[in-house]
């Protein structure tokens, strides 16, 4: 049986079709007067189990709705209506590119990309789009945290492209982080104390890289990929890995402690070049002092025996 | 939801009693996490679907949290273990009995049990799913203490533990793969093995 589609009215914008539904409502793919097409999420009340998700939502909104705009890594907001006589809100926002012919908008065939996408359909991304990636979200996410407001569901499927560059998108969870306390989020993407935090949103962007990079599922979680053969790549992936590991600590102290910590671990990976000769060089060092440190306890070790049977020889 | 309370196995006492308040959403997940895959995985071989088998495993857990009191307090129910398989059983026979005939031409064939006439309750005794049953006991239980050790230890030593122990690849290539040395991968193996290993001991204990 299909559901009832009931069409909303968002002013000054002709819905074209639904382009996507999720727990919180639909998204449609509008087109404004000026024939701009534009994405339109609408939230209905009824179709929320109580009253408490439909305002939170509309309380994020309201929140990110200023500051959208003023990052190029968040989905820009650019209009927000409320229909309370008929039971619901919508926000209108800038069009994520089709999968494959980007901001060329065919209403009929449009399939907006997102990570999610890109993910079932290429399983994992080379090193470099990683850290590209990574880096532009851990700048959104830093400057979201700046205002004082957390995502709270950050997932492949909330990454969407704009002229193929990567933003956080699907902010119905974004709040202040004085209220914060709601268990809410995605399963494997929310950290051990619970979603509702800066390092929380951290953790998630880190599984996000965790499957980006390995193409693992975030269940599979440390796992590296198999088969790892001996290779750049995966000399690459295994430098990544550590970035990776030290966003999704389970203890939150011991994980980076701000998005643009994070940032800046990626982009310094991305100027520091692994080198063989080096690594080479640090495990003959280590293997050198492993073995100095063994022959000085030996040596510590016979002097003291030494120094035993001398008092034994001495002692009248 | 992730957990926050995964330093410690649950006893059977402390668990049932927490499973007894419905709202304790830890403690479901806690139950969810350890027997959702020995549910699914005997549900699969019976020849049911996998979206039948995902049913299975819902209206499974939905029927523990249901009478979970009655066998806290119904000793002849008998022990947790036959109590759950039970369960199942009857959840698998419920969805052979919703198929309508299109979909039994085409459903997977069963390893266990047979196919059931309509209206027919399969024996939850049958020695096929027992044998079933107990190897998959045992294959959940060790991937039920897999899981819970993967969160505690530190993430480096499972990927040496899985690489060399799960993988099988040889210490000196993980050594050199994860840049470490092979006391490293010895040390990390032996601690994640161990801890395997008790909990194994505790899950076998807890009910």
């Amino acid at each position: 049986m299909t559901e009832e589609v009931t069409i909303p009215v968002v002013s000054d914008h002709e819905l074209l079709h639904l382009i996507g539904r999720g727990s919180s409502g639909e998204v449609w793919l509008t087109r404004n007067t000026l024939g701009t097409f534009r994405a339109a999420k609408v939230i209905q009340k009824k179709k929320i189990s109580s009253g408490m998700p439909f305002e939170r939502e509309f309380s994020g909104v309201q929140k990110i709705e200023p500051v959208s705009r003023l990052h190029d890594g968040l989905v820009d907001i650019l209009q927000v209506g409320r229909n309370d006589a008929a039971g619901y809100f919508y926000y209108v926002m800038e069009i994520g590119d089709d999968i494959s012919t980007g901001q060329t908008i065919n209403p009929e065939e449009y399939t907006p990309r997102t990570l999610g996408w890109d993910l079932a359909h290429r399983r994992r991304l080379p090193i470099g789009g990683c850290i590209r990636l990574g880096a532009a979200l851990a700048s959104a996410l830093g400057y979201l945290h700046r205002q004082g407001l957390i995502h709270r569901d950050i997932k492949p499927s909330n990454i969407i492209f704009v002229n193929g560059f990567p933003k956080l998108a699907d902010i119905g969870l974004v709040t202040d982080l004085s209220e914060s306390g709601t268990r809410i989020g995605t399963d494997g993407f929310i950290p051990p104390e619970g979603a509702g935090s800066a390092q929380a949103d951290i953790y998630s962007l880190g599984k996000v890289l965790y499957e980006i990079s390995t193409g693992n599922d975030r269940n599979d979680y440390p796992a590296l990929p198999s088969p790892l053969v001996d290779s750049a790549e995966s000399r690459d992936l295994i430098r990544f890995n550590k970035i990776v590991l030290n966003a999704c600590r389970s203890d939150p102290a011991r994980r980076y402690q701000s998005a643009e910590e994070l940032m800046t671990a990626l982009l310094a990976f991305q100027f520091s070049k692994y080198s063989p000769r080096k690594q080479k060089a640090r495990n003959h060092l280590s293997k050198i002092i492993g073995i100095g440190g063994v022959i000085i306890g030996f040596g510590y070790v016979i002097a003291l025996l030494w120094r035993l049977i001398w008092v034994l020889n001495h002692t009248p | 939801m992730a957990l926050q309370t995964e330093d410690f196995i649950p006893t059977r006492y402390s668990l049932l009693s927490r499973l007894h308040n419905r709202d304790d959403q830890e403690s479901w997940k806690v139950f969810f996490d350890t027997y959702w895959r020995l549910i699914y995985s005997i549900a699969l071989k019976s020849g049911l679907t996998e979206a039948e088998a995902q049913d299975v495993v819902q209206e499974t857990i939905i029927c523990v949290a249901h009478d979970i009191e009655k066998f806290k307090h119904d000793r002849t129910l008998g022990s947790f273990k036959g109590w759950l398989r039970n369960l199942t059983r009857w959840r698998i026979a419920d969805q052979l009995r919703k198929r309508e005939p299109a979909m039994v031409e085409n459903a997977p064939s069963a390893q266990i049990g047979g196919e059931l006439e309509a209206g027919e309750t399969p024996d939850p005794a049958d020695d096929g799913l027992e044998k079933i049953w107990e190897e998959e006991w045992r294959a959940n239980l060790m991937a039920a203490a897999t899981e819970r050790v993967k969160r505690r230890v530190k993430e480096e030593h499972y990927q040496i533990f899985d690489l060399n122990v799960i993988r099988q690849l040889p210490a000196n290539k993980v050594a050199s793969t994860l840049g470490v040395n092979l006391a490293q991968v010895y040390l990390a193996k032996h601690r994640v093995l161990a801890l395997i290993k008790k909990e194994v001991r505790s899950l076998e204990k807890q009910w």
